[in-house]
């Protein structure tokens, strides 16, 4: 137990693991999701309150929604800063979650495939996400956030090393 | 299909079987009967029911599921004019379609499991099926409906050995030990290796305890109810409209009786050895060290009586489209049967299983107050152990060399009592062996380490050293061990 960043210091500590982080992108991507979902809803939610009821409850409804919106964004901004990955000798770790805190350690043997994906919004903002599949249906790694260049080219280095440590069933 | 002919002649590296197999086969003419019976009962019990429902006898009913079964059979006896199969190289071959045709290799080496099953029907008229089991999911699997049950016993002998034998040859690209063996006439199916039986369920037991499980709990609730409804109204009539779901439920006991009636467990050179089901029967060969997890349940009551119930774990799902809860269900061993069978079994699993004698830190019975006094875990540098559970006590063995992902959770309740938990995948079906509630600087002991202690099973395994989790079995260690030469190697080149 070493020091650690403060914002590490409840996770396992591994000694010199450099973690590599998302694009600070990511935030944006989110933000912009959140935003997408926030403005028609509180619209829509206030346009119905206001000509239902009162012009006041619609207007109070909108807010509120609105608030909930900010409220999650500021959670969102947590949970991308949480999201690390680490490239080890023989595994690749992956770290995730502000309430329940994962951390993943999946070995480049292990993988079957490797998927890059990218959503409108993502690809919108150069960004990709990596998926790594083992034969277990439980083992859910991803990467999100990746730089579209960075995402390729972690994928075929992932390839590469998985191929080179390749282990039967 | 006797004695296969001695036309052995292999020519190149991949050893051919006996000529007789490398040619194309059709499968048994009855098979279309066999594989639309399922429908056919289905269909019979259905006209049945709409005649005993309306005497008034709507014969336009009966004609059209006559047409319908008719339709079924002319459909598979198309298919069964249009299937065959072959296996050379190494390679099962299973050509069919008439429209869409559909040619699908299985490369031996890859097998999981094979499987002979006898559906009721194919029982009465002395046939049987054999299914291959993959890695991959539902539809990666390849069967052969229907053969004489006796050339599918043998076939499936003779695709095990092959299954051994070639397939470390293709493995090493030196390929000199794997080979030998292979091309001599030895594959030529040993007609039945010697196999040492390890267990056998009792009939009254398995009864017993399926009423005494859950689904059995289920049905006791049903009668009762539907007792007590008919008691109080006085009107039987009442409870029919409700007569599909007792009948589902009668159905599912049915089937998990039906289908472990009779389990008989042996172990043979080329794996375990498993038989049972009263109607329907399945035989089924697991590879030594294709076991992915081992499982040991005690329900609450069968506790009592000092039952549990064994389970393994092999990769890739059983096909059985006539059950889809089969799929969820791991593979028993032991159906039902005494600690000290499970204990043996185990022993013969696993040598040295450990125990998950580790209880779980005082903190955790804040978190999991129901399911504290089952928590525990251990391991060496072989096998993980952990167990849970609140009324139902499951153990699960992981064998470390089959480890494919580890996963480190922290929730916040646990965080606030600094526990984590640490969850060790495996292929499968789900299985997940969960060591949960662990102080956290246990927790992140066990996730710095077993990385480490999981690659070193890998390596172990494949220089031939550390047995297999499936048997002891000699041969098996023996294939292996043909790869000895190149694995390690390759694995650090």
């Amino acid at each position: 137990m070493t020091a650690d960043e403060a914002g590490l210091a409840a996770r396992p500590d591994d000694a010199g693991i450099q973690w590599q982080r998302p694009s600070r992108l990511l935030l944006r991507a989110r933000r912009i999701q959140v935003g997408l979902v926030t403005v028609p809803v509180a619209l829509a939610g206030g346009l119905i309150a206001g000509l239902a009821g009162s012009a006041a409850l619609g207007l109070g409804l909108g807010l509120g929604l609105v608030v909930a919106g900010a409220a999650w964004e500021r959670f969102l901004a947590r949970r991308v800063a949480a999201w690390g990955y680490a490239e080890r000798r023989d595994d690749l770790m992956v770290r995730r979650g502000v309430l329940i805190r994962r951390q993943s350690v999946i070995p480049y043997g292990r993988m079957q495939f490797i998927d890059v994906t990218a959503g409108p919004v993502e690809r919108s903002l150069g960004l990709a996400t990596v998926r790594m599949h083992t034969a277990a249906a439980a083992s859910d790694a991803r990467i999100p956030g990746l730089a579209q260049a960075d995402a390729a080219k972690l994928r075929d280095q992932l390839a590469v090393l998985g191929e080179a440590q390749a282990a039967g069933l | 299909m006797t004695a296969p002919p001695s036309g052995g002649d292999a020519p190149g590296p991949p050893p051919d079987p006996p000529g007789d197999m490398a040619a194309w086969h059709r499968l048994h003419p009855l098979s279309p009967l066999v594989r639309t019976g399922r429908h056919l009962t289905g269909l019979g019990i259905l006209v049945l029911l709409l005649i005993f429902a309306n005497h008034n006898g709507t014969g336009g009913d009966v004609i059209g599921d006559v047409a319908v079964v008719g339709v079924v059979l002319v459909a598979g006896v198309i298919s069964w004019l249009v299937t065959r199969w072959q296996v050379a190289g190494g390679v099962l071959r299973i050509d069919t379609g008439l429209i869409r045709r559909d040619s699908r290799r299985f490369p031996l080496s890859q097998v999981q499991a094979i499987d002979v099953v006898q559906t009721g029907l194919a029982r009465v008229l002395g046939l049987a099926e054999l299914r291959l089991r993959m890695a991959g999911g539902d539809a990666s699997g390849g069967r052969l409906a229907c053969l004489p049950l006796a050339q599918a016993e043998q076939l499936r002998e003779r695709l095990l050995a092959m299954a051994r034998a070639p397939g470390t040859a293709a493995a090493t690209a030196a390929g000199a030990a794997g080979a030998v063996p292979a091309s001599g006439p030895g594959v030529a199916a040993p007609p039945a290796a010697p196999e040492r039986p390890l267990f056998r369920v009792r009939s009254d037991r398995l009864a017993g305890a399926i009423i005494l499980s859950r689904s059995g709990a289920y049905a006791a609730v049903v009668i009762a109810v539907a007792v007590l409804i008919i008691g109080l109204t006085g009107k039987p009539a009442v409870i029919v409209p409700f007569l599909p779901f007792g009948f589902g439920i009668v159905l599912a006991l049915w089937r998990q009786f039906n289908g472990e009636f009779g389990t008989a467990v042996a172990t043979a050179p080329d794996g375990l050895r498993l038989r049972s089901g009263l109607v329907q029967t399945t035989a089924e060969t697991i590879r030594p060290g294709r076991v992915q997890a081992v499982r040991l349940v005690e329900p609450l009551l069968w506790r009592a009586f000092g039952w549990c119930r064994l389970e393994v774990d092999v990769a890739g799902a059983r096909q059985r489209r006539e059950n889809r809860s089969e799929g969820q269900r791991l593979r028993a061993l032991i159906p039902v049967g005494s600690r000290a069978d499970a204990e043996q079994m185990l022993a013969e699993l696993m040598r040295a299983a450990p125990r998950p004698v580790r209880p779980a830190p005082g903190p955790a019975r804040w978190k999991a107050p129901l399911t504290y006094h089952f928590l525990g875990w251990d391991g060496d540098d072989r096998y993980l152990v952990s167990s849970r559970g609140r009324v139902c006590r499951k153990t699960t063995w992981v064998p470390l060399e089959k480890v494919q992902s580890i996963r480190w959770v922290q929730g916040p309740v646990q965080r606030r009592l600094r526990l984590a938990s640490v969850r060790v995948d495996v292929a499968g079906r789900r299985v997940t062996a969960s060591i949960q509630d662990r102080d956290a600087a246990e927790a992140q002991q066990i996730l710095a380490r077993l990385p480490d202690l999981a690659r070193a099973a890998r390596t172990a395994r494949s220089a031939g050293t550390a047995g297999t989790a499936g048997t002891a079995g000699t041969a098996g260690t023996a294939g292996t061990a043909g790869t000895a030469g190149t694995g390690p190697a390759a694995n650090r080149g």
